[in-house]
């Protein structure tokens, strides 16, 4: 039995039983008589939002491929470095384990998330009942991996931090980075206001 | 026998729970996902990892984390250097970012963890436990030092070709904090401190929201 049946909304932080229709309040809101958090049957707008969210991060994904991650500067001229050409260069070189731990946080995980996101959308939209299970875990896997992106925003910001030679040898961040980073950041976002609950309710509304 | 009626919040199962609580891992009968865990003892054990997360943090702040020499020129690099470096090159969205996700928010998780789980340690209810834990269930997701150890690694390797790194004593430190806050992280649910809060809001102990919104 879904508690959206019963007329019973779940507070999304402490996850106590709130009772619907509200009393007073905005339209469609109820407020937690434990933690006085606003709550709602559903996320609101939460497909739209979501949606929004994506297409910002698949805008942002391109510059952050294509411009350089960071410029190393040494005695023989400034190198610049994008993600792609960080991967090659370690497999190049025969560090495997590096280079695909690179290749997996930074551009395996951003694009089987947004991946993932799409389609559980697309799911939702079209009001598809088969599945619900397997498309919850996809969900939770996009919460569960989609931090690990920032591994080589932290890389730069590392390797900033310790080649700095004072002008001689140095390694500035490029504009490559700051995209990459708003990549994990919107599409970290974008997992956060799809609602899961959405996933089960075809499914569940034909059971019933 | 006495149950109550829990609501899942990932497929929006209502879940019936007897009452009395055994220990281990509550599931929704439906979909799977964990509602809550049930461990006594989950209250001391958190308030002992984060007293030592809290000691290891300072060390990992204080002391030198990595130290690359080259020719003779060597740099030493604390964990904040990198967030100086990048204020400095006008860098500040990624300034920001780094400050926040690696130094603020693990930071306040210890610090909230100590402010919630110390007083009910010894017996008392903590000040505004509700707000707290709302905080912390904000920003837990943007903390982030477990993705930055992986980058620490990562980019020891990509430096070992250049120069000769030396681990300082606040890698070692960052590296058992790690492994604290996991094991802090796989033990906390904040189910018992919520049901404590509702038990003391009948009492008229602490702010009672059912009241303030009718």
């Amino acid at each position: 039995m879904r508690a959206i049946d019963k007329n019973l909304g779940c507070c999304p932080i402490c996850h106590q039983i709130v009772t619907f229709p509200p009393r007073q309040g905005k339209e469609g809101a109820a407020y937690c008589p434990r933690c006085g958090t606003e709550v709602h049957l559903r996320k609101r707008d939460s497909l739209q939002t979501t949606l929004a969210l994506l297409i910002a991060s698949v805008i942002f994904y391109i510059p952050a491929n294509l411009l350089p991650m960071m410029h190393v500067q040494t005695f023989a001229g400034t190198e610049s470095d994008t993600i792609m050409s960080g991967v090659i260069y370690f497999m190049e070189t025969g560090s495997y384990l590096i280079g695909s731990v690179i290749f997996i946080a930074s551009i395996l995980v951003p694009v089987l998330k947004m991946m993932i996101l799409f389609y559980l959308i697309h799911t939702v939209r079209h009001r598809k009942a088969t599945h619900p299970k397997e498309r919850q875990k996809l969900y939770l896997l996009t919460e569960v991996i989609g931090r690990w992106s920032m591994v080589d925003v932290y890389v730069v910001s590392i390797m900033i931090a310790l080649v700095h030679f004072g002008g001689l040898t140095e390694i500035r961040a490029g504009g490559g980075a700051v995209f990459f980073l708003l990549v994990v950041i919107v599409t970290m976002l974008a997992a956060m206001s799809f609602d899961p609950r959405l996933i089960w309710d075809t499914a569940k509304e034909r059971h019933a | 026998m006495e149950s109550r009626i829990i609501c899942c919040h990932e497929c929006d199962e209502l879940c019936k729970i007897p009452y009395p609580l055994r220990i281990g891992r509550y599931k929704c009968p439906n979909c799977g996902h964990t509602l809550f865990r049930h461990y006594p003892g989950m209250v001391e054990k958190l308030y002992a990892i984060h007293i030592a997360a809290l000691i290891l943090f300072l060390v990992t702040n204080w002391y030198p984390f990595l130290t690359f020499e080259v020719l003779g020129n060597s740099s030493e690099a604390n964990f904040t250097t990198a967030v100086r470096y990048l204020y400095e090159e006008h860098e500040y969205l990624l300034t920001v970012a780094v400050l926040m996700t690696t130094l603020v928010i693990p930071f306040s998780r210890i610090v909230l963890f100590l402010m919630l789980t110390g007083p009910l340690y010894h017996g008392r209810m903590p000040r505004y436990a509700p707000h707290l834990l709302k905080i912390m269930e904000n920003i837990t997701p943007w903390g982030m030092l477990d993705v930055f150890l992986v980058g620490a690694l990562v980019s020891i390797v990509k430096l070992v070709k250049m120069g000769t790194i030396i681990p300082g004593i606040s890698l070692w430190a960052f590296a058992v904090l790690i492994l604290l806050l996991a094991y802090g992280q796989s033990i906390a649910d904040p189910h018992p401190i919520w049901e404590l809060i509702e038990k003391a809001q009948k009492e008229g102990r602490v702010k009672d929201y059912a009241k303030a919104v009718a």
